[in-house]
């Protein structure tokens, strides 16, 4: 876990804003997630990152950690399936709605509307800049 | 070309003075790697350079020009193009139509599951992944269906998988080759096997530590090599091309590659192998990223560099040993999800440093490579590029043609001594191994690529279509899509063979796999013998975790 010196950077009320980052499935490319955290990291945000997690791993830590933000990533080929799975399983637990919820990766920009559909809140794909996505949570964690 | 030193000088002088009323456009110019760029060499930046110590001819130590007298005009570098998708069959169509098209080698891509050795049904959800990032070859049938009808007793594959999938993958092939009747000493190929790119590259899934993965490396090079199984085997390929593509420099990216090198046959002469066993069959894989002149330097260093470790450390009798052999492809992570038609270009670039930098095999990446696998269009024009190079340009008539420039010939002096640097600081960490086991190598991964980032979202980077020359409104052509049915049949092939083999038998191989673990002996000749039962590429590493233990890489934020 990373976080950002108190009184300092993003805060929501009391706490900063806190994001959960995992590679659901076997997806070994970790450099975009990892470029993600460190910037959410320097824009102020508290980051958990599990790297490859399991989702009902990952689903259970987000609870129990309380975070604002699920953050996954998918290079596979395999994001439409993954975002799918997540999105069930947050559902199943009844906590779909305590999330905002990211899919970031390599996929066709014609995918960018099926992942919401699915139930993405916020999709970026290959050339996202990172201060876009700051903003974007910034946007819609109040 | 002759020159007076002392005159150049006042000349030069008096040049600088002149020019110095230009004004440019940046203050500071750079290569990739960070080197300073004036803007002109002269011979007074070579004048440090023998020509016959540092330079040389091609095929005479130290190969700064290139391995083979004649290069290019004896053998081309073979055309190779990594590839798999959906399902072997799938697969086997696209390799034929590559081979069609003019292709004269192959290269499996082979899915995640397949390059950790993991089987589809390992955990609940997992057959999404089936055939999702290359091939999926879980045992010697989906390898039969894969090389079904394509001439392999003539032409090479490369099996690019991780060091836990790399012995049974490659004894699926050997068995396969054996009962057609090719001769050993003909077959041709290559394992990835990377143990670098297996845990800093690639972050592994249920991978052992990477001490365990150069021991099964090392057992793969000590079978096919050191014992003369199959003597024209590359049984590993260092491949620099996924370190590199994380972000680090070219520097780094060479320095890494010889570390690792450098380990393999540590570990190979304290197994009582001498180095002349071995070592003349270690190949890499190298990056072609964006700048072109330090590129083209870099595989020249390169050469030059594999030529002086091996003098100064190990001294092989073997002449070929000295020869730094290495495939390239061009740099996917240069490669833009916008305005894809633009890596055309991008890719012709790059495939032309290889060419000038004298490679022995290349991949060029396909334009739709930032957002999907490649359609059969642009697959079969990333061949077209290779080939309008090698036939309308005249680049494979000459011999390092480059080679005299002022510049390319002090960037390669200048690149040997950073590479040679940090391939010392590296081994100050205790050597490859060491520095992955700690996670320094991967905080310097991390690093690297946060500086990149930040240069692109500064605009100090440039990137055509990300952060400058965008188009607005970009039309996106429909991408190229995976059998979504590949899971349901792959884990149908799966069920029958476990139907149809001996499982007893296996169940003994596994137990006799998991002595030779136990004892640390070489594991191919039971594995040889496990894929030729049937079992999986999963059963067989399951064995491996359970004996050594799954490795947790050292990264956080």
């Amino acid at each position: 876990m990373a976080g950002n010196p108190a009184g300092e950077g993003e805060v929501r009320g009391e706490r900063p804003v806190r994001v959960l980052l995992f590679k659901p499935g076997l997806d070994g490319h970790w450099r975009g997630i990892l470029a993600v955290a460190r910037a959410l990291v320097e824009a102020g945000m508290e980051v958990i990152f599990l790297g490859h997690k399991p989702l009902e791993a990952a689903v259970e830590t987000a609870i129990q950690e309380d975070v604002d933000v699920i953050g996954i990533s998918v290079l596979s080929g395999s994001h439409l399936e993954w975002t799918e799975k997540l999105v069930e399983t947050l559902e199943r637990e009844g906590a779909r709605e305590d999330f905002l919820l990211l899919v970031g990766g390599v996929f066709p920009f014609e995918d960018h509307q099926t992942l919401r559909e699915l139930g993405a809140d916020g999709v970026f794909g290959p050339g996202t800049d990172t201060r876009d996505i700051v903003s974007f949570i910034r946007k819609k964690v109040r | 070309m002759q020159a007076d030193y002392q005159k150049l000088e006042e000349a030069y002088r008096a040049w600088v003075e002149e020019r110095a009323r230009w004004e440019d456009r940046e203050p500071l110019f750079t290569t990739d790697a960070g080197i300073p760029v004036k803007e002109l060499y002269t011979p007074l930046d070579t004048r440090e350079l023998d020509y016959l110590e540092d330079v040389g001819f091609p095929g005479q130590p130290p190969f700064t020009r290139g391995i083979y007298p004649n290069m290019y005009r004896g053998k081309l570098w073979t055309i190779r193009l990594f590839s798999g998708f959906g399902t072997p069959e799938e697969t086997n169509a696209r390799w034929k139509l590559l081979l069609r098209e003019g292709e004269t080698g192959f290269s499996a891509a082979c899915d995640n599951l397949t390059t950790l050795a993991l089987d589809p049904d390992c955990f609940p959800g997992i057959e999404a992944e089936v055939g999702k990032e290359g091939v999926p070859l879980y045992s010697i049938k989906g390898m039969e269906a894969l090389i079904d009808g394509l001439p392999i007793d003539r032409m090479s594959v490369a099996l690019v998988v991780t060091p836990m999938a790399a012995p049974a993958i490659t004894t699926c092939y050997l068995n396969l080759a054996d009962r057609v009747g090719i001769p050993r000493e003909k077959l041709q190929g290559t394992t990835q096997s990377d143990v670098v790119t297996s845990s800093l590259a690639i972050m592994p899934w249920g991978a052992v530590s990477p001490e365990k993965m150069l021991k099964l490396t090392c057992d793969l090079i000590e079978y096919t090599i050191c014992r003369r199984e199959v003597p024209r085997w590359n049984p590993v390929n260092f491949t620099t091309y996924n370190y590199r593509e994380g972000g680090i420099t070219s520097v780094q990216e060479i320095a890494l590659g010889l570390a690792a090198a450098v380990a393999h046959i540590e570990e190979l002469l304290r197994r009582g192998w001498k180095v002349d066993d071995f070592v003349h069959r270690l190949a890499f894989h190298l990056s072609a990223h964006r700048d072109f002149f330090e590129e083209i330097a870099k595989y020249r260093a390169a050469r030059k560099l594999w030529c002086r470790l091996l003098r100064e450390r190990y001294r092989p009798e073997n002449p070929r040993a000295y020869h730094f052999r290495f495939h390239v492809q061009t740099a996917g992570s240069s490669l833009t999800a916008q305005q894809p038609l633009v890596n055309v270009i991008r890719t012709t670039v790059q495939a032309l440093e290889a060419m000038l930098g004298g490679c022995q095999s290349l991949h060029t990446n396909s334009y739709d490579e930032a957002i999907c696998l490649p359609s059969d269009e642009a697959v079969t024009l990333a061949v077209r590029t290779q080939q309008v190079l090698r036939e309308e340009t005249g680049v494979a008539s000459v011999v390092d043609p480059l080679a005299g420039s002022y510049y390319v010939e002090y960037l390669t002096a200048r690149l040997e001594e950073m590479i040679w640097d940090y391939f010392e600081r590296i081994e100050a960490q205790g050597g490859i191994i060491r520095a992955l086991q700690s996670g320094w190598i991967h905080g310097e991964m991390a690093e690297a690529f946060h500086k990149r980032r930040r240069d692109q979202e500064s605009g100090r980077e440039k990137v055509v279509g990300v952060n400058c020359f965008v188009q607005e409104e970009e039309e996106h052509q429909p991408s190229f899509r995976i059998n979504p049915e590949a899971g349901r049949i792959e884990l149908e092939r799966l069920r029958r063979l476990r139907k149809e083999r001996d499982n007893a038998l296996v169940e003994r191989l596994k137990d006799e796999l998991r002595r030779v673990c136990e004892r640390g002996e070489n594991v191919l000749p039971v594995v040889y013998q496990l894929t030729a039962a049937g079992a999986s590429l999963g059963e067989i590493a399951d064995v491996y975790r359970e004996v050594w233990g799954v490795w947790q890489a050292p990264v956080g934020v």
